[in-house]
């Protein structure tokens, strides 16, 4: 599905400031693979998922999806197989637009922009459906501009864009970190339920490891731009956090830093 | 007298709307402040002049004035999205580049157009129009090219340029490539500005080298004006409201005029209105925040 060889990006390259941010990083998914990607603050993780996005050039290595070289393409052309959801709920969505001109800019992600009117009533009434399977009450607000939603509404908005048209791969860059707890488990509950039922390949990263275990189907750890735990199958079942923790320590040789990790 | 004044000053608020039209494109969807047009400006009336003086069409005229526009905002785009100039910077390199240009079009500093056909005299021509044809064709194009600009705006086209200017990470990680959309924004406002002084120098039969100087800062003011007292909740409302912002302007100068003003001391209250308006919410936020501070002491 997703193959990643020896990916290499350093910024800053011959400074004093140089930073090798992703260090010959491999990573082969298999379809319906859901991948949490967990790791200290610098380890690489949201450096990781840009490259793959295509956020800028990397400096060496090889990415394909399904087979297909896309190492080269710019972001926008990539569009048509990955979707992302951020961090910060108001990157996802236009907040001057209203929740059906966000819906129809997601349908048509990856397809030529045409000159003819954007939304009609079939459109309308599949976004209605779609919002109604949400909760939250956004099918009655498709006229209403984004920016009168709250962080949780907006990032259940952009998890429902990213997916309406099913993408090859979802880019998930802790995307419940900045909602309160109770949203959080809904927009991961959210989370659950569509990558179940769209069947997708997934990276999430997350600085909470019970969520790391909890979901998906194999966890990778990332440390000073390499991935150095891959677990799956009955390893990760009996896994724990505090093995876990052993396990970075063991195998970075040097100490997480656990206070955001355990408390997130 | 009154009556007249009142008439010339709606004529030329239309026209003008026209270039607040594209201002409002750039400014507030790309939210991009573009200074090319003050040189698109000038370049529009300097094409317009120069064909009709040479015994060219009109209408051919006039729809040639909006497309070297097109290419001056072209030019603007590629200096920006390509070349990665920063926005107020690349607006500067064509507004000056186009300030030779205009000269080289116009062979000349002024172009007079007495006594040429022009659109307005053409439309003149039709029944009942003999009075109030500056007005009624200059209606009609703001109301024909708002209307224009309104549906495209609706379009997945016009969608991906609304979010390029509000979320530019999000419509590319969508699939649209952001760059082309600030070409084309850029493109079809800088056209409009130019078809705005076409029609401007066809009205007062003139076009001058300086005629677009301070074009930026006034369609700011009218854009902003029109915002504050007409309202943004809607693409259609804004649209309206930037379009009577336009007209307001007008009105606003000619009586200042009225009060003794000379006509060069314009750009300075224009600038004055600009900077009152773009201050006056941090302004007024300022002063509920004292008044509220006073009110706690008191209590």
């Amino acid at each position: 599905m997703l193959t990643v060889r020896n990916l290499v990006k350093v910024f800053n390259r011959g400074t004093i400031n140089e930073k090798k941010a992703l260090n010959q990083v491999q990573l082969e998914l298999a379809p319906n693979d859901f991948v949490t990607v967990i790791g200290s603050n610098g380890a690489g993780k949201s450096t990781f998922l840009n490259a793959v996005a295509g956020n800028f050039p990397v400096d060496a290595g090889q990415i394909f999806i399904d087979g297909e070289e896309i190492t080269r393409l710019p972001a926008h052309k990539r569009a048509n197989l990955i979707s992302r959801v951020f961090q910060d709920p108001l990157s996802g969505t236009a907040g001057s637009m209203t929740i059906e001109e966000n819906l129809i800019m997601a349908l048509r992600r990856g397809k030529t922009r045409r000159l003819r009117r954007a939304i009609g009533s079939q459109e309308r009434n599949l976004f209605r459906s779609k919002l109604e399977q949400l909760g939250l009450g956004l099918e009655d607000r498709l006229t209403h501009r984004v920016n009168l939603l709250s962080g949780g509404q907006r990032q259940a908005l952009t998890l429902l864009m990213a997916t309406l048209q099913k993408p090859k791969l979802l880019l998930l860059d802790e995307h419940t970190a900045a909602l309160d707890p109770k949203t959080a488990a809904k927009v991961l509950e959210l989370t659950c339920d569509v990558t179940e039922q769209q069947q997708l390949t997934t990276l999430m990263i997350t600085h909470n490891l019970d969520h790391a275990l909890a979901f998906g189907n194999r966890t990778i750890m990332m440390h000073e731009g390499r991935v150095i735990l891959d677990i799956r199958g009955v390893d990760r079942s009996n896994m724990t956090i505090s093995r876990l923790l052993e396990m970075f320590e063991k195998a970075s040789g040097s100490h997480m830093n656990t206070d955001r990790m355990i408390l997130a | 007298m009154f009556s007249q004044i009142a008439l010339g000053t709606t004529e030329q608020g239309l026209m003008y709307s026209i270039m607040v039209l594209g201002v409002y494109l750039t400014f507030r969807i790309l939210d991009y402040a573009d200074l090319s047009v003050d040189g698109s400006f000038t370049l529009g009336a300097a094409t317009a002049t120069s064909l009709i003086v040479g015994g060219a069409n009109p209408w051919f005229a006039t729809g040639l004035a909006f497309i070297v526009g097109n290419l001056a905002g072209l030019f603007t785009g590629i200096l920006h999205t390509k070349f990665k100039i920063t926005p107020l910077l690349s607006g500067i390199l064509t507004m000056t580049a186009l300030y030779s240009i205009n000269l080289r079009v116009m062979g000349r500093a002024n172009i007079s157009l007495l006594g040429s056909r022009t659109i307005f005299t053409d439309f003149a021509q039709l029944p009942l129009m003999d009075e109030y044809g500056v007005f009624v064709l200059s209606l009609i194009s703001v109301v024909f090219l708002g209307a224009v600009i309104y549906f495209f705006l609706q379009t997945e086209l016009g969608l991906a340029l609304r979010s390029t200017g509000d979320n530019e990470l999000m419509i590319r990680s969508l699939g649209v490539n952001t760059d082309l959309m600030k070409i084309l924004g850029l493109s079809i406002s800088n056209g409009l500005v130019a078809l705005a002084g076409s029609y401007v120098a066809q009205n007062q039969q003139f076009a001058d080298a300086s005629m677009g100087i301070g074009m930026i800062i006034a369609g700011l003011a009218s854009v902003i004006i029109g915002e504050v007292l007409v309202g943004t909740s809607s693409i259609g409302r804004t649209i309206i409201a930037v379009l009577c912002g336009g007209i307001i302007y007008r009105v606003i100068i000619a009586l200042v005029l009225q009060l003794g003003l000379a006509p060069t001391d314009l750009k300075l209250i224009t600038s004055v209105i600009v900077i009152f308006a773009l201050v006056s919410p941090s302004f007024r936020k300022k002063i509920v925040s004292l008044t509220a501070g006073m009110k706690g002491e008191g209590a």
